[in-house]
């Protein structure tokens, strides 16, 4: 019943469609850009670079769909309906997660077409099995950065606070890794901050020398997740609506 | 509506501080079914904190709000046993009125039939497809009561339902009210106007700084504040006066003709003075503002007997 009313609560605001669109955009976009610009190399890894850009509004979506109750008080409504909280949010975080990995797999589709489109003469192959681990990888990424989003936002509150700090989390630890020149800092990075070691599942070479592995790196990102899911869970639970 | 099997809602010592603010400060009332209480008291004593913690919005530092016998956070599918009315621009701008009492719908696993019902009974069908940002107060308003009668629920709370409101409205809602309550639903009206509540509350909470400062009938509060008073008009006070005191009354000339009463009630001063010419008879009738000022002036706490 709970996750039926999140459902449409989510998508009966027209935010919610315009970001779910504006992500298979960005990535699809971003992606065929990428494509058609690369010189060589890992070819599946390029082709879906999208996702730098389609998370970013994965992000505002998850954190939106919780900061908007807050801000209207609707969130009042909601736990007078359904004063178990834990499922509320247990609700809100499958409606939200499903909505950001369904505009996922279409911009990680829509790439992989144009990939093939474009990276068919330097031997790209979308059927081979990395890149499919990669497509999916990639997929499931958004689906995790949308969790952590939705984490933070029910943590914070407040939409920009909330967004400041995913967009921190995500971006300033590879910004200071191009500022280190130590090489252990290089990998450490590489391996524990949630972006750089999440999409390590998207690499389909050289991969006896990467810092972390595919799956080892999406299940960093998804502790993040899961750390900050519980972290707003347990405030969303204790503390006044 | 589910048949009420217990006191529709009951706080017993609620206490709720934030920060250094004591907002509710060891509160206990009872709201019976079928009929409306008000919840009075100035701005800032309390009664949106209370209403917040009976929904469970809010959880208590010290007491109990029990809602059909229950904490509200234990209840299934709340909104079949409370609807509740707390704050009418709590609505997403961008949404659908229908879309908005939906999602209330489902989550309750209540049938859309019934939110076209509701959005029909406030009068608002013609706009239930216009997203509620556009909605001038009095629609939010209405669009909030319409998901409060959503699941048709024994316990009604409205904090404030009037603020806002035209003319037009507030007679609209004050029926409305008197209607649920006439049903048996317990209706638990919030504000910080006392006249607002002038023919539409059976009995009062009054409270002031989170403590309760009276729990009573609006007659006898009515009552108390007119001391009972009936003024006389006759051509012949004199008689009166003797027949009157002779009955048990305390009866004075107050004008060349009229003579103030108290004591006894009209139907026995009438019946007293059958045969005596009477030109007038008439209750001194404080309003519901003064009986309240009174109340509040003296500061003191006291409660009356409530009417089984």
């Amino acid at each position: 019943m709970i996750l039926r009313a999140e459902w449409t609560k989510l998508h009966t605001v027209r935010s919610t469609a315009w970001l779910a669109l504006a992500t298979v955009i960005t990535t699809t976009g971003l992606g065929a850009a990428a494509s058609a610009l690369t010189a060589g190399g890992d070819l599946a890894k390029a082709s879906l670079s999208g996702v730098y850009c389609g998370q970013v509004v994965v992000v505002v979506l998850a954190v939106l769909a919780m900061t908007n109750e807050y801000a209207s008080g609707l969130v009042c409504t909601t736990l007078a309906c359904a004063p178990r909280r834990t499922r509320v949010l247990i609700a809100k975080a499958v409606a939200v997660t499903a909505t950001a990995a369904g505009a996922g797999l279409l911009g990680v589709a829509g790439s992989l077409v144009a990939a093939r489109i474009l990276l068919q003469d330097k031997g790209f192959t979308a059927t081979a099995g990395p890149t499919l681990r990669a497509a999916a990888g990639t997929v499931l990424y958004l689906g995790l950065i949308a969790l952590l989003s939705l984490g933070i936002a029910t943590a914070l509150r407040h939409t920009a606070p909330a967004l400041t700090t995913v967009f921190g989390l995500l971006y300033l630890f590879p910004l200071f890794g191009q500022l280190i020149s130590d090489e252990r800092w290089h990998a450490r990075i590489e391996q524990y901050a949630p972006m750089p070691a999440g999409l390590a599942v998207q690499a389909t070479t050289n991969l006896g020398d990467v810092p972390v592995g595919p799956w080892t790196g999406l299940g960093t990102l998804a502790a993040y997740a899961g750390t900050a899911l519980l972290f707003g869970a347990a405030l969303f639970i204790t503390r006044d609506a | 509506m589910e048949p009420v099997t217990t006191t529709s809602i009951e706080c017993q010592g609620l206490r709720k501080r934030y920060g250094r603010t004591v907002a509710v400060d060891g509160l206990s009332f009872t709201v019976e079914p079928g009929r409306v209480t008000g919840f009075v008291g100035p701005n800032g004593a309390g009664k949106s904190t209370t209403m917040r913690v009976i929904l469970g919005l809010d959880a208590p530092d010290a007491g109990t709000a029990l809602v059909c016998g229950q904490p509200y956070r234990s209840l299934r599918a709340p909104l079949r046993r409370v609807g509740a009315l707390l704050d009418a621009g709590a609505i997403h701008p961008g949404r659908r009125a229908r879309d908005h009492l939906l999602w209330m719908a489902q989550s309750n696993g209540l049938p859309p039939k019934r939110v076209d019902e509701v959005l029909e009974g406030v009068g608002l069908a013609s706009v239930a497809r216009r997203r509620a940002g556009g909605f001038s107060l009095g629609m939010k308003q209405r669009l909030g009561i319409a998901a409060a009668l959503l699941g048709d629920a024994p316990v009604l709370l409205f904090d404030e339902p009037v603020n806002g409101l035209d003319p037009e409205g507030i007679h609209w809602i004050r029926g409305l009210l008197r209607g649920l309550a006439g049903q048996g639903r317990a209706v638990f009206v919030s504000s910080h106007l006392m006249s607002e509540l002038e023919d539409t509350a059976d009995h009062l909470i009054v409270v002031a700084r989170g403590r309760l400062v009276a729990d009573i009938s609006v007659a006898d509060l009515l009552a108390r504040a007119s001391g009972d008073q009936v003024l006389l008009r006759t051509a012949r006070p004199a008689e009166a006066i003797a027949t009157l005191t002779a009955g048990g009354a305390t009866a004075a000339l107050t004008g060349p003709e009229t003579v103030t009463v108290t004591g006894l009630p009209g139907e026995r001063i009438t019946a007293l003075l059958a045969g005596l010419p009477i030109s007038e008879l008439t209750a001194y009738r404080a309003s519901l503002e003064q009986a309240y000022l009174e109340l509040t002036r003296d500061g003191a706490e006291y409660t009356a007997a409530r009417v089984a």
